[in-house]
């Protein structure tokens, strides 16, 4: 890992900084997770090169994610595929249980390689009831989820200013949205983003 | 008991007024009637008169609890309503259970134990005051029932409950944090997304972050492009996106 950052690091500092040429494609950051693709898919028909669901079981780097229309997929990450879980982790942080939304390209066999997987991802509005040590108790449609701050991941985002690790400027009644990681089977969020109209 | 019985008509009629005016006089109420159970119930065109006819309703059955003379139908009357109430609650609950119950003003919070707490706890006054006692009130234990049904109701807690917590969470500052030198990652990315760097490099993205590290104040983020990989430079102090790095690099 180490010699492969340090070609990286000498490629980018080293060989002097490029600016690539643009296309029309867009991003590719958790929010990606739930863009619309602009791709030639039939409207109404699935996006072959996605999937969504929970995972059922690993073996060895393929998951076995049963989709929530009941479908099963088999999703194979490699060297390349991107992991998130609040935040970019290794393979061995994918757990069975997990939610997931994955990109990538469909195999003739029906495997997905992902590209990227977002695991446990949720990006829900709601408004703040109250806070307690650390927790945001949220009202999403009157059910509660309780949203955990993570010391060093959990970022706020005010209005249209940089995002900082002090929540503190939140207040009670106000309305949020959140972009987080569910804690598999409870009603309860980990932070990624805290999204405050001001 | 004795006084007991007495209190319980004044406890009655205070809510049923408060309820009847609410659905009689409040435009906002009338304009929200449509997301109300009751709306399920009756049809979304006949939310509003529905509404007015159960206003009208609690209306008359909380003068005939303040007005003399005192009959055991009175409070008879109470409890067949607040029964309806229940029952009502339980419709909401189970048929409708986004829907607010549009008991006694318009919120958006579903039914929930609070609803069905208060309209137990009327249906209990109600059958309590069945007995008709001609007696002096106690005016303490009425204010402690007052006290305790408006704590169940929701529709007041913008008035009490929320400043409250606003109060509380400013003593005790639940979410303060440490000063740190750590930078999350969601800061440098922010700065990353708008960078010219990041813009000129975003379409060849085929990944989200595959790798990251801190090293000489800048932070570095992987992503995979295609069959290359694509390196960025991001500085961990300052907030200018021109000073974003980027590389391709084949893999």
């Amino acid at each position: 890992m180490t010699s492969r950052r340090d070609m990286l690091r000498s490629a980018l500092l080293g060989g002097g900084a490029t600016v690539v040429a643009a296309t029309a494609l867009g991003s590719l950051g958790p929010e990606a997770a739930f863009a619309r693709s602009a791709s030639d898919v039939e409207p109404g028909a699935p996006d072959p090169n996605f999937a969504e669901g929970r995972i059922r079981s690993i073996k060895d780097n393929t998951l076995l994610v049963l989709g929530s229309n009941m479908v099963f997929h088999s999703i194979k990450v490699v060297d390349g595929t991107s992991l998130w879980k609040l935040g970019p982790v290794p393979f061995d942080e994918a757990k069975p249980g997990d939610g997931l939304y994955a990109r990538g390209v469909r195999m003739p066999d029906g495997v997905l390689a992902a590209e990227s997987v977002w695991l446990n991802i949720v990006n829900i509005k709601g408004h703040i009831k109250n806070i307690t040590d650390k927790t945001l108790h949220l009202d999403h449609n009157g059910q509660e989820v309780l949203c955990h701050v993570v010391a060093g991941k959990s970022v706020a985002v005010h209005s249209e200013s940089p995002p900082t690790a002090d929540l503190s400027m939140l207040r009670v009644a106000q309305h949020v949205q959140i972009l987080g990681a569910w804690r598999p089977d409870t009603n309860e969020v980990d932070i990624a983003t805290v999204f405050s109209p001001h | 008991m004795h006084g007991i019985a007495a209190t319980q008509p004044y406890v009655i009629a205070l809510f049923l007024v408060w309820a009847g005016l609410m659905k009689l006089f409040s435009r906002r109420m009338r304009a929200r009637a449509g997301q109300t159970a009751l709306a399920r119930l009756v049809g979304a065109a006949r939310a509003v008169p529905a509404l007015r006819l159960v206003g009208v309703v609690e209306l008359a059955v909380a003068a005939a609890l303040l007005a003399p003379p005192l009959s055991p139908w009175e409070g008879t009357a109470a409890a067949l309503l607040c029964a309806g109430f229940l029952a009502y609650l339980t419709y909401s609950y189970v048929a409708a259970p986004t829907a607010s119950c549009g008991c006694l003003g318009a919120h958006s919070r579903p039914v929930d134990v609070r609803a069905f707490t208060r309209a137990g706890l009327l249906l209990a006054a109600s059958l309590v005051a069945i007995p008709a006692d001609p007696g002096p009130p106690l005016v303490a234990l009425g204010l402690a029932e007052a006290v305790a049904l408006m704590a169940l109701s929701a529709e007041l807690d913008r008035y009490w409950l929320t400043p409250l917590r606003r109060l509380l969470v400013r003593l005790r500052r639940p979410l303060a944090v440490v000063p740190s030198e750590h930078v999350p990652l969601g800061t440098s990315l922010h700065l990353l997304y708008r960078s010219p760097a990041y813009c000129s490099a975003s379409a060849q993205l085929t990944s989200d972050v595959q790798d990251t590290w801190d090293e000489d104040g800048l932070r570095f983020v992987v992503y995979g492009a295609r069959e290359r990989t694509a390196v960025f430079a991001v500085p961990l102090t300052g907030d200018d996106p021109s000073a974003v790095l980027v590389t391709l690099v084949a893999s």
